[in-house]
């Protein structure tokens, strides 16, 4: 079997005296998607921000690649700027508040990364941007700012600026849910196109809809610990877990 | 009340010395525009220097905090005094350091706005310091998620965002600055406090003061307004919303 | 706010209004200000005086224990005139102004007789003659007035010395000092090439002090005086009484010996 494309094993992560992720496993092979799903508060987004490193678990081994990541604590693994940065590059990452760089224009925001952490010439990071753009849709506001843009406009600058970094990965922490409802929509259309390419995605999200034709994986979270998971169809339709049914009972009812 | 018109708006003391106070004042308005252009410059190296991330910059942290906090708390006067009574005596020090005389400007010179870019450095770091944090942690999070490094994020990120929220604290701090070059008259630099008090024993009247109080409404009240109008506009951003919180 | 906030900010207020409570009651005792101290003289009803400390060796030393040739020969003439001299350290720049504003009585502060003072004060018959000196480094190449020209020269503010400086040295920057004693500590700290100061007071600084040497004396003919406020008739009548016994007496000599290690000139000798 090929190596997966990430591995997270037994990661224990604290914020002061509450330990918000309680020993998670999780093996992801390359170009499947998976979505979390989780009520608020289970660690689902802190379990994102750990594999690039953003939060530094305490304990436990994230592989990228087959490469090991972060040491734990002790050898301050984790600091090494090599590390730091085989990670980031490899591993993009969309928000929840989109945090585009409002000084910027939407080809500014996607150029700037290129150029100051690859260092691509800026033609090349141009042509790349504008193409990224395209792909979103947002090719006619390469010269606007983030200010004048909707949010669903601006998650998607936020999707090309990620991807403008060839990741092999890409997360997303729930980057709807600070969305009007009506603008919604463009921005899990971009997420599925990409799941289609190939991508390999870690989904953390409410839009159960979406993991449901989308995902190859469901893994249900709550309590800093994965409760149930599995293919879509199992998980969503037929939990076996009682706290699954309860957490889906709530928000299939909305 | 005569006597008190005579002793501190006599127009012919005023007139006869207005020369001298007006050449004092511009050597105040020279030294506030060297200490401020280097304290500003020095507060920015102290608010990056705070701010280094991780383990092992740890002691630079600690010194840069330590500094912060003496020099907020000692008092100006204090430190310009200790510089130019003790530097001349430093023998380690080459003569052209210990008793400058750059620019054909007289070692006073040189000790006050010394002093001054110490303290103010001080002071326009945590005004910087302000800035940078007032820039929602998102944005270093996004750029360090690009793979940018904690420099180049905080030089084409944070930064530029940072400086935009500060111009109405770090005028004040500037305002601050030049009314405090008259403390350098302590050490016999010949700005306009001197020059007064020089005509004050002369002429036994305090005239001269009070223009040279003038001088300095003159130039530090439109300031004040521009300061008040900057406050008043950030308010009415931050009350018509013009970001996207998120809870 | 936190609770510790508010207990630390309660603390703070309780200590600050102790303070206030407790200079407020303890405070009305001592209505001399830190830098006046009497210093005897004739017992009786007091004599401020106001002076620029320090200046040796006129006046020098901390309060409540001033010494120096104007501090005791003002407390022999206290005695003579049955007043209580005491001392008040204050700023030689303002001094004749304070002692017309009655801040003071009288002043006795190494201060010349000059044309413009007299406008403003008036005073005792002379009771010393100076002149200035100008005091440089020791080995300066500096050998008098006329070398001064583009130096950088110091002075104390409002004294004749600075005067002198203004109308004939050419200096390059000629540097007002609050204090004598600050210019002469700048000409050591080597920041500028020459002080102009008076002349006991220079050379007061080579015995004392060393390290620095007089250039050339210019002989300004100058007189010290006691200055009081111009409408002070019957005191200035007093003191200059009771300075004419001190020097009859042969106390004047006796006090001039002890400061300045010569006999005092004819006209003040017994």
């Amino acid at each position: 079997m090929a190596e997966p494309m990430v591995k997270l094993e037994g990661i224990r992560k604290r914020f002061g005296k509450l330990e918000v992720l309680k020993g998670v496993d999780i093996e992801i092979a390359k170009g499947e998607v998976i979505c979390i799903l989780g009520p608020s508060g289970s660690g689902k987004s802190t379990l994102l921000r750990c594999v690039n490193l953003l939060e530094p678990p305490e304990e436990g081994e994230i592989f990228v690649e087959g490469n090991d990541i972060c040491r734990g604590p002790g050898s301050g693994a984790g600091e090494q700027s090599w590390k730091l940065d085989f990670v980031r590059q490899r591993v993009g990452i969309v928000f929840q508040q989109f945090n585009l760089f409002p000084h910027k224009t939407a080809l500014e925001n996607v150029t700037l990364a290129q150029e100051r952490a690859l260092g691509r010439p800026k033609q090349e990071a141009r042509a790349k941007a504008t193409e990224l753009l395209e792909r979103v849709g947002l090719g006619d506001r390469l010269n606007q700012y983030p200010e004048t843009l909707s949010g669903g406009q601006q998650q998607r600058v936020a999707i090309a600026r990620a991807l403008a970094m060839d990741p092999h990965v890409m997360l997303f922490d729930e980057v709807t849910s600070a969305l009007d409802p009506e603008l919604v929509k463009e921005v899990l259309d971009v997420m599925r196109e990409l799941a289609e390419e190939g991508m390999t995605m870690m989904v953390v999200t409410h839009e159960i809809g979406f993991a449901r034709e989308v995902a190859d994986r469901v893994i249900f979270m709550d309590g800093g610990v994965i409760v149930e998971e599995g293919p879509p169809a199992e998980v969503l339709e037929n939990p076996r877990e009682e706290r699954t049914r309860q957490f889906l009972g709530l928000v299939l009812d909305r | 009340m005569s006597q008190f018109f005579n002793q501190y708006f006599n127009f012919n003391v005023m007139g006869e010395h207005f020369g001298e106070v007006l050449v004092g004042f511009l050597q105040n308005l020279l030294v506030f525009a060297v200490a401020a252009a280097l304290a500003l410059t020095w507060g920015l190296v102290l608010a990056l220097l705070r701010q280094l991330p991780g383990k092992k910059p740890m002691p630079i942290r600690f010194v840069t905090i330590a500094y912060i906090d003496f020099f907020r708390a000692v008092p100006i006067l204090i430190i310009i005094l200790m510089i130019s009574g003790g530097v001349p005596f430093l023998s380690f020090l080459p003569e052209s350091v210990r008793i400058p005389r750059w620019f054909g400007r007289p070692d006073t010179f040189w000790y006050g706005v010394t002093a001054l870019v110490i303290v103010y450095g001080a002071f326009t770091a945590e005004v910087y310091r302000a800035g940078i944090e007032a820039v929602p942690r998102g944005q270093m999070e996004a750029a360090r998620s690009l793979g940018m490094s904690h420099f180049q994020a905080m030089r084409h990120v944070v930064v530029p965002q940072g400086v935009t929220k500060i111009p109405a604290p770090m005028l004040n701090e500037l305002i601050s600055l030049l009314k405090d070059t008259t403390l350098i008259s302590v050490i016999a630099l010949s700005e306009s406090v001197l020059v007064s008090r020089e005509v004050l024993s002369e002429r036994l009247n305090s005239s001269a003061l009070t223009l040279t109080a003038i001088f300095f409404v003159i130039i530090i009240l439109p300031l004040a307004r521009v300061v008040d109008k900057l406050i008043a506009r950030q308010q009415l951003k931050i009350t018509r919303g013009s970001h996207i919180e998120v809870a | 706010m936190s609770k510790i906030r508010f207990t630390a900010l309660f603390a703070v207020f309780l200590v600050a209004l102790t303070a206030l409570v407790v200079a407020g009651c303890g405070g009305g005792s001592s209505s001399t200000s830190e830098e006046s101290s009497a210093s005897g003289g004739g017992g009786g009803e007091k004599l401020t005086v106001g002076s620029d400390i320090p200046y040796p060796p006129f006046e020098q030393g901390k309060p409540g224990n001033y010494t120096g040739f104007d501090v005791e020969l003002m407390e022999a003439i206290g005695e003579k005139i049955g007043r209580e001299v005491e001392f008040q350290d204050t700023s030689f720049e303002t001094i004749f102004r304070d002692v017309g504003q009655g801040k003071f009585e009288a002043v006795a502060s190494a201060a010349t007789i000059t044309p413009e003072r007299e406008k403003e004060v008036a005073f005792s018959d002379p009771y010393y003659l100076s002149e200035q000196a100008i005091l440089v480094k020791e080995g300066s190449e500096i050998k008098g007035l006329a070398e001064l020209e583009g130096k950088t020269v110091g002075a104390q503010q409002g004294t004749t010395g600075l005067e002198l400086g203004k109308e004939k040295a050419n200096a390059g920057e000629l540097r007002p000092y609050p204090e004598g004693p600050d210019a002469i500590n700048a000409l050591k700290a080597g920041t500028i090439e020459a002080v102009i100061i008076d002349a006991p007071v220079a050379q007061n600084a080579i015995e004392e002090e060393g390290g620095v040497e007089i250039a050339e004396k210019v002989p300004t003919e100058e007189e010290y005086g006691i200055a009081v406020a111009k409408d002070s008739t019957e005191l200035l009548k007093e003191i200059n009484q009771g300075l004419k016994e001190v020097i009859s007496d042969g106390t004047y000599t006796t006090i001039f010996e002890k400061w300045f290690h010569l006999k005092p000139p004819k006209q003040f000798q017994g």
